[in-house]
This record gives structure tokens, C-alpha cells and sequence, in this order.
């Protein structure tokens, strides 16, 4: 049964460009990163095993698998949770988990050694003490799920008990996925800066914010930022005008950018007040410019989002969704090379912190999955129909 | 089973590097690829400043935290004791150089240290990541165990010269180099040390020349807080009070 | 400047010599060593292993090693178990031999140069010749040489010659040929020390040493942990003196942090050029505390000790037995050479300098060591002096747990003496002329060798200037004080390299005749100065040769045979380098050697030959010879004077005849008054450079000669105390390079009068602040690919050749430089 509730005034122009970009970017990255792997292999990157071997391909694959689940979380909010406020970007918010998770696995792929042979070698080796085991099986798991939920969604099959339960089945094979990726960090005992059994939750919340930031943003593009052309409960739920508080996206943006907030700067001072070894690490994460950046970004973007004057305007929803996104991969890089910075039994071979930055192939990979993720983002948005939504 | 295990004492260790030297020809290591390693500190300052040194091989912990990470069980423990890396299932994703506590394991599919890159002058075969003139002899080669020029994109490590204990004869409580019977056996750092700092044996066996050396001249393990439990014990000397060790734990 | 193109794409001389590693070599990928290409599938078979005897040439200790080949590949190489010095063990440097072996860079052949100019930027340009046309221009040329009586023009320098059949063939070349010039390199080297035991105890040599039996040891510079030698086995009687009971003590005294240091039981670290003065306190406690060895040096003869600071003391009060002019020494020298005094000349603490002299001075048998690092100043033959007097105080000379020196080998003669092939124009007294460097004339009458002067002489023409010279084993536009002179000097001189890889001097060369490296040759290589019994190991190849290279001894023989007259006739004789090994080798049938080796063959098989024990031993005041049982012969002050303590007095001389001789030359050079030439001092040295922070380049253990700059497994492991794997950082006090600007991993220049180096800093807080500690390794223009533009810049072109005149060292360590950020 067709319950879809669509508007024709969807696809913008701008989509055209960024499909277009999209195409571009990827094509040209990924045939300079393959005549780079192809050339040198992984010695086109800058990782080195005196200590950051995960560079900024893994943190790339991190910010974009995070964002996935924050996405599929936002658009759980009203499959799943029924909140009926968000049923409008509930489309629009699988498309995008799924471009997201395709764009952090193309960038894993080229990281690994042995990308194919992962395929079968995970699943056979039954390693169950392996966070990473896990990771694999689940995020392989939910992105069947969600490619189904997105089948069932696409066809107009919203509320059918089959489209329920595979909307709930997506729901907590991504927690499940994302917390085993929180766990992959957070078990190691020997490397302080990541060690804590909340890191999946520290995960979480941060992949909830850049899914709602990211949600935000991709509103506003699809309609060309003009929100009049926007359907009406579409608009409501950006301004905050709809009925119920907690359904509005600018409150629920603030008070998760909020938290996150409170969590990044009790994780940071309790990191630096400790003395122990493997905690000087904090010392180099708050020493770079780009934390300051990633700070001064994220408290901008709160006091747009929680100032009643200025949260429902689009100017600082975009800008504040721009700063989160820009704010939390700063992020996600300071995380995952955090860890590694302290050298571990190098002695005077390492004399100070790892050094690592990031080479030319690496940050092609970046643009790389970002391209790729505005192109299967464009290709959405213009064949399938990402506006359509429930009818409530 | 024998539970083979390190001993390397720390008041005869001259910190010459031959044992970095000797494994990495013996495995036919990249420069710079110290499976095994010397690790120095420098400590106080003029005119009472000093060095400190130890060497770092793999450690072969009875609990090792790189097994346990790793998602496609290409590192894994054997019975008698060798921790170990199939590289016909590793996918380089790197999980285990992340765990691994003592900073002992290698990727070489990275920029060389020392230019230009000698895997290029000795290109490989499309089977080995590089192909020197010396390399050992070909049915040394042991991919399952980690022994031999690994390909591209796989970790690799220290295998306790797996290729030589593993023919030694069953029940053998020391390998000691100056025993011509048992020479060829034993690991090539233990060879060449010349100050004679080294030793391997069986931890097992309470009769073993190791065992009675950890008990005689206080053997302690590195970063014993990780509960990792390693199979290299270092020497400390012969003072009563010392850093104690906890030996007790799971039999292998 | 591609010189690897064109010798790789030279097929014509590589199949002209028959080696198809030729082939593979040009494909790309230096493979296996047969005469025919092995297909793959057959060198994947995993053949047998064949274990050859070698030696090991990166160092002088000349380890045995056993080499590995399988499959037509040398794949590792061990210590030889049944070797005296190897032990079955190797240093770190020994398991890379088959880099040497297999470097790509290596010359592969004879080749002749086609670009006249010379220069660092100048490519030679080098065409492959044959050998034929190689050794027949330099016949030719050497052959017209002396067609115009102009032979002494001709210079052979050498740097790490092994033994007889190589080095050893060049005085009888030049003899016959009619020059003076074999010229070593022991000027560039420890020679300080050697003129030092000359002139106190007779004997121009390095010691041997019994360090198994010793309970203590001073050791003044030595790198004991890094590059004294021979290393190897030095670090198995380090481990074997920590673990025997009683547990030798070790202190050591440097100018830098080191491994040796850190190790050792007490560190003192001393300001350059002050050992002498550290020596003389200790002397001065051993003195005044009666903690001398009466047995041997004698004492009071009635038994009191007069020995007071400050005090002079009648001559006559004392009785000596084997040493000469104590009395007078104390009265000169030691008397004032209080503790206090010596801390504040040396910087180190009057508590550790009593603590240590009471340390050595009751503990038996303690030994005073030292090479380079004391005597590489211009007061280094004294400072020496001082430190080996030492050894006399505590009666360690000859003494089990002493010190004695290396016996020679019984080799047998070759087949023909070269007095009967001396042509007229050989015998001519006109062949009498200085040599280049001038080594035993009036500049340096004391010296036997200053390879250090020669580009100076040269461009100066002064005696004369060169026309054409031999290089082999040694890179002196790399190594030499002052290594630009070597830039300037050999470019009007035809220049024939051997060395088989492309270092800076080879790149000068008119002619390259490569050698074969260590793992091809048939050499011997009789033991450096080790335990004093008499030994000599061999080379076996391991392949046959990967090129179409010549061992240096035949590339000798080959040049004579084409000489015209009896000289060609010699060499003839003499056939080639086997043919001289087997006649070494006859003096092993009388002589057959502990380990059962008394001919050729079994030489081959064994790889060494060796005979124990010392024979001689001084034990509490009384010398003995071996009877074949036991040291139970006594000898007569005449048999000592003649084979132990060969002095004028045939003692052990605080009062040294030999320096007495050249009072006049040792007062004009270093202004000590000729009454006091002969006493063991503190002179003040002078320093070079010009700047204001001393400049120490010691050597690491990686190091060595430095023979390693091409291998990249050396260069990652370089220097491991500062984390050197990239380059070698100059080691700088924070301090001293905070106050200069000079940040942690910053660059920096190094200035001297000469000139002008960069390096990278790294802070080393157990730096003595005044010292910058730049060990040399890298700095070439040559060599090969790793080796090239590699911070830091080569140390010797910003020291000043300067050397101690009583022994001609060169004074690498007595720089002083200025440090600034670049």
C-alpha cells in the first residue's frame, strides 16, 4: 500500500552540481590513488610502524561509518521510535547511512592489505574475541538490512510488519556494529587515550550528532537552501515549530551537541590532569591549531543551535551543521592518531611523539569518499525519490 | 610441550645491535625492519648522565593481546609456545601492531626508511614484496608460519626463529649455541650475542638453564601490568630487593 | 652523473669474462653465481648448503666466519665456533657482509676514465676496458716512470691491508720498482699509541691483551663496547669478565656518553686532551699511598715510602728492577701531578680521581688502557706515555691479566727472494729519496708513516710532486684532515683505484681495477694485536667471483710480470697470490698450528692458523719463558731487553731514551725543555678549528672503518642512542644549543676555519656542555646510492690536518669548532 506523500519541488539545481562534483572528484581521485597504489603501494602513505599505522584513511572510514549510524538513528526516530515529526528526512536519512557506510568502506578498502581477502577470511575465522571479527560481521550485517529496509521504503512499504521489524533490525545492528567499533578502540588497555568501556556510548553520541548535522545540511541542499520550497512538515520540523519540543530539529541538534560537548571536555581535562603514561597524548591533541578550531567550531555551532533567536534561521542551521561536520572529523582524525602518537618501546628511535601527516594518496582518499558520497547521494535524490515520506 | 621462552640478561647486554643484525639477515629483513631491536634511553644529565639500552625481541606473551585482536585469526598462539602470523590469512588491516603493547610487529607496505627504497633496487617476484640477492634458501620459505620474505600488505614479527627451534629435538630443555648439536636450532640472536646475554629454553621445564637463571639473577618481564605475560624474561641482577613478577597463570 | 648506466648496460666485457651473474646482473636482479642461468625451477630445488671459512673485512679484528652458500647464494654469515676470536659470534656489523657482496653499485669490472677533468661534479665518464688493456697501461706508465728515473713519483697508499699476499706484497713491488712510497694509513689511525709503548717500553706496536684474567680496567677513550678491536670478541670478554668471579671492575674515561661508559662500573667524562693529566694523579696516589707493584718496579731501600706531594726525593733512595727513572719522573712530573691539581686541568671531581686511583692501584691485575681518543691531539704521544705508565706501576706488563704484544706468524718464504731481483737501477743509491709524506726526515723523524701529508706535499711539490699512485682499501678524499687537499691534489695525478666500490677517490681514478670484496678472495690476514700468541686466518671464496674483478694481490703480481727486466722475472716467479699462500703456508709444516692446521689445506679447511700460548710472562718481579710445559725458564735482563722490554735500558722507561734522542725536534715542536723530553707529561695541547666547542667524531659500532655508508641496514641502525636511522645527529648539550638558537632536531651549521658542514641537532643532556659529539659516517658525494647526500656533512672537511709530532697522528679529535642554526 502506497501511503507516499511526495512534492515536486525537489530535486534542486544544486543537486545537479554536486552530482557532477561527485562524479568528478571520485573519478579523478580514484585514479590518482590507484596509480599511487598501483606504483608504490602502501608506501604512498605516510603511516610508518614506529607507531601511527592508522592514519587518515582509518579515521576517514570512522567519521563516515559513525555518520552512517547516526543517520540511520535520525531516521529511526520516526520508523522505529514513531516519532511522526521526523517521518520527512526518514528517506532521505537511509539514502544517506547507505552512501556514507559505501564512502568509509571505499576508504578502508584501499587502507587494507588484503581488502578481498577480508571477505572471506573474517567470516571463517569465528575469532569471537575480536572486536574487529565483530565489526566486520555486523556493519556487513546492518548494510544488508538497511539496503532491504531501503527496498521495502522506496516501493512505499512503510508500516507493513516486515518493513517494521527490518527498520528495527537495522536500528540495533548499527548500534551493535558501531559499539563493536567503539569496542575495537575502547578494549585497548594498553593505549590510555582510547582505553574506556564508555567509549562505544562517547561513539555514539557523536555519530548521532553528525548524523543529525549531516541530515540538516542535506535538507537544505536538496531543496537549494530555499526552506519555502520545502514541504510543510518538512519546514516545521527544521524550524522547531512542530508540536511536541523534543520533535524539533534544532532542539534535539543543540541538546546532542550539547552532551557531546560535556563529553569532549571531561574526556579532555581528565586526560590531562593524569600522569600516566600513554596520557600525553591529550597534550598533543589540545597543542595543535586544529582543536582549537574543532572547540571554538562546536561551541559556535551550540550557541546557534540553543539561542531561541537564531536556531530556527537557515543561514546558522547550515552553518552550524557545516562546523559540527568540520568540527567532529577534526574529531574523529584526533581520535584515531591520538592513540598512536606516543611511541610505544621505540626509545630514542622515536624521539618525542610519532610524527605522522597525512600524504597526498591519503588525503585522496578523503576526497575520494566524499565524492563518492555526494555522487550516490545525487543519484538518490534525483531517481529515488528521497522526498517521499509516510503519510501522518 | 615445551613453553620456549627468552632470557636475556641485562648486566652482560653491550647494546651492540648484533642481534638485530643476525635476525635480520637470517630472516631477510628490510632496513630499519628490526623484528628484533635494541632500544636505548638516555637518562640524567652531565657530568652524571647515562644510557640505557635493553634489547626488545617479540615477546611471545602466553596472553598475547595481538592474537586476540586479530579478526581473521592469522596471528595465533602454538602449543609450544611461539606466537605466530599466517600470511596466507592476514589482510594487513593492522590491528595487532595496535594491541601489541611492546611495539614489536612491522608493516613494510610503507615508505622505507632508508632511501632509495631497497625493495625497489631488489624488486619482488609478484610473490615476495622484495627479492635480494641474498635471500635464504627458498624451501625455507614457511608462509603459514611467518617465516621467509612475507608478501605485500601483511604484518610481520619476530617468530622466535621458528624455523630453526622447531626442528630442535622434542624435550630439549636449553638450545645453546656452543653446543654443536644444537647450534643450527637455535635462534640467530642467541648465535651471534657475543657477550653471551642471551638464552632460550624451555620455561616449562623447571630444570632448564632459563628457568634457573630467571630464579638466580631475578628475572623480571617488561610492562608486566599489561597481564600479557611474557616469554622474554630480562636479568636484573643479583641484589635481594627487585621488581618481582607475578609467574603464576593459565599452563600453556 | 649516472654511473650505473653505464656499467650495467655493458654486456661486452661481463660476457668477455664468462660470469653469467653477469647476465642476471644486467637484467636487473643479481642472482646466481653459475656459469650457466639456472632456470627457476631448478634454484627453487633448495640445494645443499656449503659452509666456507672466511674472515670478515669490516674491521681489523678479522673475526672468522663461516659463510653460507646455497643454491649459488651467500646467504648468512656466522661467527666460525672454532675460531680464537670469533667464538662462533659476530659482531653486528659481520652478519651484512653480503651487501658487500651483492651491492648494486659495485664496480664490475676494469674500466679507464674519458672525461679529463676531475671534480665532485665531474662524471668520469669510466668505459669498461679489459683486464688486459687495464694492467698494461699502468705497466706502461709505471714502466716509463722509471724509464726517466723518476720511479719514487709513484705512491701505493693503503688503507685496511689483511695480510702477505696483499699489502703485504708492496714493499717488495716498490723496492724492486725503485720508490719509497708504500704509505699506510696508520697516521689516520691509532698510531699515538704505538709511539707512546715505544718510547716507554721498546715495543712499536699495539698490545695484546689478557683480558679473561684481568680484574681491572682503566680504559682511557677506548670505544671497549664499540669500536675498540677486536670488538667481537672484546664484548665475549666483557660478558665473561661481568660473570667470573671476581667480577672485573671497569672505569672509563671519555669526552662522551657512550655505550662503553654506561656499561662500565664508574664514568668519568673528561675534557678532550686532559687523559694525561688524569694518568699522572692516579700515578701520584699509587705513589704516595705505596700501592705500586715493589715486585716489579722496585722500592724504597730501606723500605720507607719518601714518595710525598711536592717533595723531591734523592735519586739514589730508590732501587729499581725493571723500570727506569721513577725517581726522576716523580721529581720532574709527578710530584705536582696532585689530584687536586689534575681536577681542575680535567674538570673531573679530586673525590672520583682518588677513588679510582685507590680503585687500580690495589686491585691485581689491573690494566691502563687507551687508543685514539687520548692521543689524537698534539700532546697525544705524552698523554699515552702517561697512561701506559701506569701499566709499569701496577706490574701489568706481561703479567697474566696484562698486557703484552702480538707474536709474528712462522710463514714459510716465497719461492724467491726479491734481493736477487734487484736491478741496478733498484740498488742505485739515487733511489734514496724523502718520501711524499715525508715520514722519518726532518719533519717527522719520529713517524713511520703520514699519509695525512701527502696531498699537501704534493700540491706544495715539496719533496716533489706525484705522478701517478695506487690506492687500495683507502678513500682519503672521504677520510683525511683537511679531505679537500685530496681534491685539489689528485687531480694532476693518474690515479688507479681497486676498490670495488665507487667512493670519492675512485671517482677520481684514471683506472679502476676492481678487487674482488672479502667473500671472493683467497687472502690471508694474520691476527691485529689480540692475545699475543701467534695466529693467521684465510680467506676462502664463498662464490666465484659475481664480476669480472681480480684480488689485489694478483692485480700487484699481474703489473710486475709486465715489468722489463728482473723485476717482471720476480713476479713471474711468484705466479699469483695462491702461488704465495701455499709458500706461507709450507711454514706451517714445522709449525703445526692447536687446531691441527700444517699445510695449505688444511689452512683452507680450517680457515685459521694458531699457536699458543705466549710465550713469555712476567710473574711478581721475575720474566719466564715457555719450555713447552710451563713458563718455568727464567730469563736473563738480556733476553728481556731483547724480546719484551726493548728500550736502550732495556726497562720499562719513566725516563725515555727514545724521545731523549729527538730532544731538539721535541722542543722546537712542542716546547718542552729538552731535560724534560723524556718524562711522561701534561702538555697543554694545541688545538685547531677556531671555534669555541670542541669536536669529538668517534666511531659507532656500526662503524667501524666505515666501509658501511652503502648499506642500508647499517645506516637504519646507525645510531641507536640518539636514534640515528636516517642520519647521524651531532649530540649537543640543551644548553649549549639553547644558548646558540639551536633547536631539538634543528639544523645546524658546523664552522671551522675550513670550513663549512651541516647536520641535524639532537639534544643529549649527558653531553659535556663544551663538547659536540658528530660521530663521522655519512657526508659522501660518492660511494653509492644510499650512501649519497646524507646529513650530516663528512666531518674531515672541517678538520684541520694537524698532528702530534712525536708520532704523526692526526689530530682528528682535537678540532674546536662554532655550532649555529641553519
Amino acid at each position: 500500500m502506497s501511503n507516499t506523500a511526495s512534492t515536486t519541488a525537489a530535486p534542486s539545481g544544486l543537486v545537479n552540481t554536486i552530482a557532477l562534483a561527485g562524479i568528478a572528484g571520485a573519478v579523478i581521485s580514484v585514479v590518482l590513488v590507484l596509480m599511487s597504489l598501483l606504483g608504490e603501494g602502501h608506501a604512498s602513505f605516510n603511516t610508518t610502524s614506529d607507531g601511527v599505522v592508522w592514519g587518515l584513511p582509518v579515521a576517514t572510514y570512522v567519521f563516515f561509518v559513525l555518520t552512517s549510524t547516526g543517520l540511520t538513528f535520525v531516521a529511526s526516530f520516526g520508523m522505529v521510535f514513531g516519532i511522526k515529526e521526523f517521518y520527512p528526512v526518514a528517506k532521505r536519512c537511509v539514502w544517506l547511512a547507505l552512501a556514507t557506510l559505501i564512502a568509509g568502506f571505499t576508504s578502508l578498502a584501499f587502507e587494507l592489505g588484503h581488502p578481498f581477502r577480508m571477505l572471506w577470511a573474517i567470516p571463517t575465522s569465528f575469532q569471537i574475541v575480536s572486536p574487529m571479527n565483530w565489526m566486520g560481521v555486523l556493519y556487513l550485517t546492518y548494510v544488508v538490512f538497511l539496503l532491504l529496509k531501503f527496498q521495502k521504503i522506496n516501493a512505499g512499504d512503510w508500516d507493513s510488519p516486515a518493513s517494521k521489524k527490518l527498520g528495527i533490525a537495522s536500528f540495533i545492528a548499527v548500534i551493535l556494529a558501531h559499539s563493536m567499533l567503539g569496542m575495537v578502540f575502547g578494549m585497548m588497555a594498553m593505549r590510555p587515550f582510547w582505553f574506556g568501556g564508555m567509549i562505544p556510548v562517547y561513539f555514539l553520541l557523536t555519530a548521532l550528532l553528525s548524523g543529525i548535522a549531516l541530515t540538516v545540511l542535506m535538507s537544505y541542499v536538496a531543496y537549494g537552501f530555499n526552506r519555502d520550497a520545502m514541504p510543510p512538515a518538512l519546514q516545521d520540523l527544521l524550524k522547531g515549530t512542530t508540536s511536541t519540543l523534543y520533535a524539533s530539529m534544532p532542539v534535539i541538534f543543540a541538546t546532542v551537541l550539547g552532551i557531546t560537548i560535556l563529553a569532549l571536555t571531561t574526556r579532555t581535562a581528565t586526560g590531562l590532569w593524569s600522569h600516566q603514561d600513554g596520557f600525553q597524548a591529550f597534550d598533543w591533541m589540545v597543542a595543535s591549531p586544529w582543536f582549537a578550531i574543532e572547540v571554538i567550531g562546536m561551541l559556535v555551532a551550540f550557541f546557534l543551535m540553543a539561542n531561541p533567536g537564531t536556531r530556527a534561521g537557515v543561514g546558522s542551521q547550515v552553518v552550524a551543521a557545516v562546523l559540527v561536520l568540520v568540527g567532529l572529523f577534526i574529531g574523529r582524525y584526533e581520535f584515531v592518531v591520538g592513540g598512536q602518537v606516543v611511541p610505544v618501546f621505540k626509545g630514542a628511535w622515536v624521539d618525542g611523539f610519532v610524527q605522522y601527516a597525512p600524504s597526498l594518496t591519503e588525503w585522496m582518499l578523503l576526497v575520494l569518499s566524499i565524492s563518492l558520497c555526494l555522487a550516490i547521494y545525487a543519484f538518490g535524490e534525483k531517481k529515488l525519490r528521497l522526498t517521499d515520506a509516510p503519510v501522518s | 610441550m615445551a613453553k620456549w621462552g627468552m632470557v636475556i640478561d641485562l648486566d652482560k647486554c653491550t647494546g651492540c645491535q648484533a642481534c638485530t643484525t643476525a635476525c635480520g639477515m637470517e630472516n631477510n629483513r628490510l632496513p630499519g625492519e628490526n623484528w628484533q631491536d635494541v632500544i636505548f634511553y638516555q637518562e640524567g644529565e652531565f657530568p652524571s648522565g647515562t644510557l640505557k639500552w635493553f634489547p626488545r625481541p617479540c615477546m611471545h606473551c602466553e596472553n598475547p593481546s595481538c592474537m586476540e585482536v586479530c579478526p581473521t585469526r592469522a596471528t595465533y598462539k602454538t602449543e609450544d609456545g611461539f606466537v605466530l602470523i599466517d600470511w596466507n590469512k592476514c589482510i594487513g588491516c593492522k590491528y595487532c601492531m595496535i594491541a601489541c603493547p611492546y611495539g614489536v610487529r612491522f608493516y613494510t607496505d610503507e615508505k622505507a626508511p632508508i632511501q632509495p627504497d631497497i625493495k625497489q633496487v631488489f624488486k619482488g617476484d609478484g610473490k615476495r614484496s622484495w627479492n635480494p640477492p641474498w635471500r635464504a634458501p627458498d624451501n625455507r620459505d614457511d608462509w603459514k608460519h611467518g617465516v621467509g620474505i612475507q608478501p605485500n600488505g601483511v604484518v610481520s614479527k619476530c617468530t622466535f626463529c621458528y624455523h630453526r627451534v622447531s626442528k630442535a629435538p622434542k624435550g630439549t630443555p636449553d638450545l645453546d649455541p656452543k653446543n654443536p648439536a644444537l647450534r643450527e636450532f637455535t635462534p640467530a640472536c642467541v648465535v651471534t650475542c657475543p657477550p653471551t646475554a642471551r638464552f632460550f629454553g624451555d620455561l616449562d621445564n623447571p630444570n632448564s638453564e632459563v628457568s634457573k637463571m630467571i630464579a638466580n639473577k631475578r628475572g623480571v618481564r617488561l610492562r608486566d601490568h599489561t597481564g600479557n605475560k611474557p616469554q622474554v624474561y630480562y636479568l636484573t641482577g643479583g641484589a635481594g630487593g627487585t621488581i618481582p613478577t607475578d609467574r603464576r597463570g593459565k599452563k600453556a | 652523473m649516472d654511473i650505473l648506466k653505464t656499467k650495467l648496460s655493458r654486456r661486452r666485457f661481463l660476457q668477455a669474462s664468462g660470469t653469467a651473474a653477469g647476465a642476471a646482473a644486467v637484467t636487473g636482479g643479481v642472482g646466481y653465481a653459475t656459469l650457466a642461468p639456472v632456470s627457476e625451477a631448478q634454484a627453487q630445488s633448495g640445494g645443499a648448503t656449503t659452509i666456507t671459512k672466511n674472515v670478515c673485512g669490516q674491521c681489523p679484528a678479522r673475526c672468522g666466519i663461516d659463510v653460507y652458500t646455497t643454491d649459488g647464494r651467500v646467504h648468512a654469515i656466522y661467527g666460525n665456533p672454532d675460531h680464537p676470536i670469533a667464538n662462533g659470534k659476530l659482531c653486528p656489523k659481520g652478519h651484512l657482509g653480503t651487501y658487500f657482496l651483492y651491492d648494486p653499485d659495485r664496480f664490475k669490472g676494469p674500466m679507464k676514465r674519458t672525461n679529463p677533468k676531475k671534480g665532485r661534479n665531474e662524471d668520469p665518464k669510466f668505459v669498461p676496458i679489459s683486464w688486459d688493456e687495464a694492467l698494461d697501461t699502468i705497466a706502461a706508465r709505471l714502466q716509463s716512470l722509471r724509464d726517466m728515473g723518476e720511479s719514487h713519483r709513484f705512491a701505493l697508499f693503503y688503507g685496511r691491508g689483511w695480510g702477505a699476499s696483499c699489502a703485504g706484497l708492496q714493499g717488495t713491488f716498490a723496492k724492486l720498482y725503485g720508490t719509497p712510497n708504500v704509505i699506510g694509513h696508520a697516521s689516520m689511525c691509532a698510531e699515538g699509541s704505538k709511539r707512546a709503548k715505544l718510547a716507554t717500553d721498546g715495543n712499536n706496536s699495539y698490545n695484546a691483551y689478557d683480558y679473561a684474567n684481568t680484574n681491572y680496567i682503566l680504559n682511557f677513550g677506548a670505544g671497549f663496547l664499540e669500536a675498540f678491536r677486536p670488538y667481537n670478541y672484546l664484548m665475549q670478554m666483557w660478558g665473561h669478565m661481568r660473570s667470573k668471579s671476581p667480577k672485573t671492575r671497569i672505569t672509563s674515561i671519555d669526552v662522551r656518553m657512550s655505550t662503553t661508559m654506561a656499561a662500565s662500573d664508574r664514568a668519568l667524562m673528561i675534557k678532550p686532551a686532559t687523559d694525561a693529566a688524569l694518568a699522572l694523579a692516579i700515578a701520584h696516589v699509587m705513589l704516595t699511598e705505596g700501592l705500586w707493584d715493589k715486585e716489579f718496579v722496585g722500592d724504597f731501600k730501606d723500605g720507607l715510602n719518601l714518595f710525598k706531594s711536592g717533595q723531591a726525593i734523592p735519586e739514589d733512595s730508590f732501587a729499581e728492577k725493571w723500570t727506569h727513572g721513577l725517581v726522576q719522573w716523580w721529581n720532574a712530573v709527578v710530584k705536582d701531578a696532585t689530584p687536586k691539581w689534575a681536577a681542575e686541568i680535567t674538570g673531573i671531581a679530586e673525590s672520583d680521581i682518588v677513588v679510582t686511583a685507590r680503585e687500580f692501584g690495589t686491585t691485581r691485575p689491573a690494566m691502563a688502557i687507551m687508543e685514539r681518543g687520548p692521543t689524537a691531539h698534539t700532546n697525544g704521544t705524552y698523554a699515552g706515555m702517561c697512561i701506559h705508565a701506569l701499566n709499569a706501576l701496577a706490574g701489568t706488563m706481561f703479567a697474566k691479566g696484562g698486557m703484552f704484544y702480538q707474536m709474528g706468524v712462522p710463514y714459510g718464504n716465497l719461492p724467491v727472494n726479491a734481493d736477487d731481483y734487484m736491478d741496478d737501477y733498484a740498488k742505485s743509491p739515487d733511489r734514496k729519496k724523502p718520501r711524499i709524506d715525508l715520514a722519518g726526515s726532518e719533519e717527522w723523524p719520529m713517524a713511520g708513516t703520514m699519509m695525512q701529508e701527502c696531498a699537501k706535499n704534493h700540491l706544495a711539490g715539496k719533496p716533489y710532486k706525484l705522478d701517478t699512485a695506487m690506492f687500495y682499501y683507502t678513500n682519503p678524499i672521504f677520510t683525511s684532515p683537511d679531505s679537500k687537499a685530496w681534491e685539489e691534489a689528485l687531480k694532476d695525478i693518474f690515479v688507479i683505484d681497486t676498490s670495488p666500490f665507487p667512493g670519492e677517490t675512485a671517482m677520481y681514478a684514471d683506472i679502476i681495477v676492481p678487487d674482488h670484496t672479502y667473500l671472493e678472495r683467497l687472502q690471508d690476514a694474520p691476527t691485529y694485536p689480540f692475545e699475543g700468541w701467534p695466529m693467521t686466518q684465510l680467506r676462502t671464496p664463498a662464490i666465484k667471483p659475481l664480476y669480472d674483478t681480480k684480488v689485489y694481490g694478483d692485480i700487484l703480481i699481474e703489473i710486475g710480470k709486465r715489468m722489463k727486466g728482473p723485476m717482471g722475472e720476480y713476479y713471474k716467479a711468484i705466479g699469483d697470490t695462491e702461488n704465495v699462500l701455499r709458500h706461507l703456508a709450507k711454514g706451517f709444516e714445522k709449525n703445526p698450528g692447536d687446531n691441527g692446521v700444517n699445510s695449505f689445506e688444511s689452512w683452507k679447511e680450517k680457515g685459521v692458523w694458531y699457536k699458543k700460548p705466549y710465550l713469555w710472562r712476567q710473574y711478581r718481579g721475575e720474566f719466564y719463558e715457555w719450555d713447552g710445559k710451563a713458563y718455568s725458564k727464567k730469563m736473563t735482563e738480556a733476553e728481556v731487553k731483547e724480546k719484551l722490554l726493548k728500550t736502550p735500558t732495556g726497562k720499562f722507561e719513566f725516563k725515555s731514551g727514545f724521545l731523549e734522542k729527538h730532544a731538539d725536534y721535541i722542543q722546537k715542536k712542542l716546547g718542552v725543555p729538552p731535560e724534560r723530553v723524556g718524562f711522561p707529561q701534561y702538555i697543554p695541547a694545541r688545538h685547531t678549528g677556531g671555534g669555541d666547542l670542541h669536536l669529538v667524531t668517534p666511531k659507532t659500532a656500526m662503524h667501524a672503518e666505515g666501509r658501511g655508508a652503502n648499506l642500508p641496514h647499517a645506516i637504519a641502525l646507525a645510531q641507536p642512542n640518539m636514534g640515528g636511522k636516517t642520519t647521524i645527529y651531532l649530540e649537543i648539550h640543551p644548553e649549549t644549543a639553547k644558548k646558540r638558537g639551536i633547536k631539538n632536531n634543528g639544523k645546524v651549521r658546523i664552522k671551522s676555519n675550513l670550513g663549512t658542514i651541516e647536520a641535524i641537532a639532537r639534544y643529549s643532556p649527558a653531553a659535556r656542555p663544551d663538547t659536540l659529539v658528530l660521530p663521522q659516517e655519512h657526508g659522501h658525494w660518492a660511494q653509492g646510492r644510499w650512501a649519497k647526500n646524507r646529513l650530516p656533512g663528512n666531518t674531515s672537511e672541517i678538520c684541520e690536518n694537524v698532528s702530534d709530532p712525536i708520532s704523526g697522528l692526526a689530530c682528528y679529535y682535537t678540532g674546536k669548532v662554532t655550532v649555529e642554526p641553519a
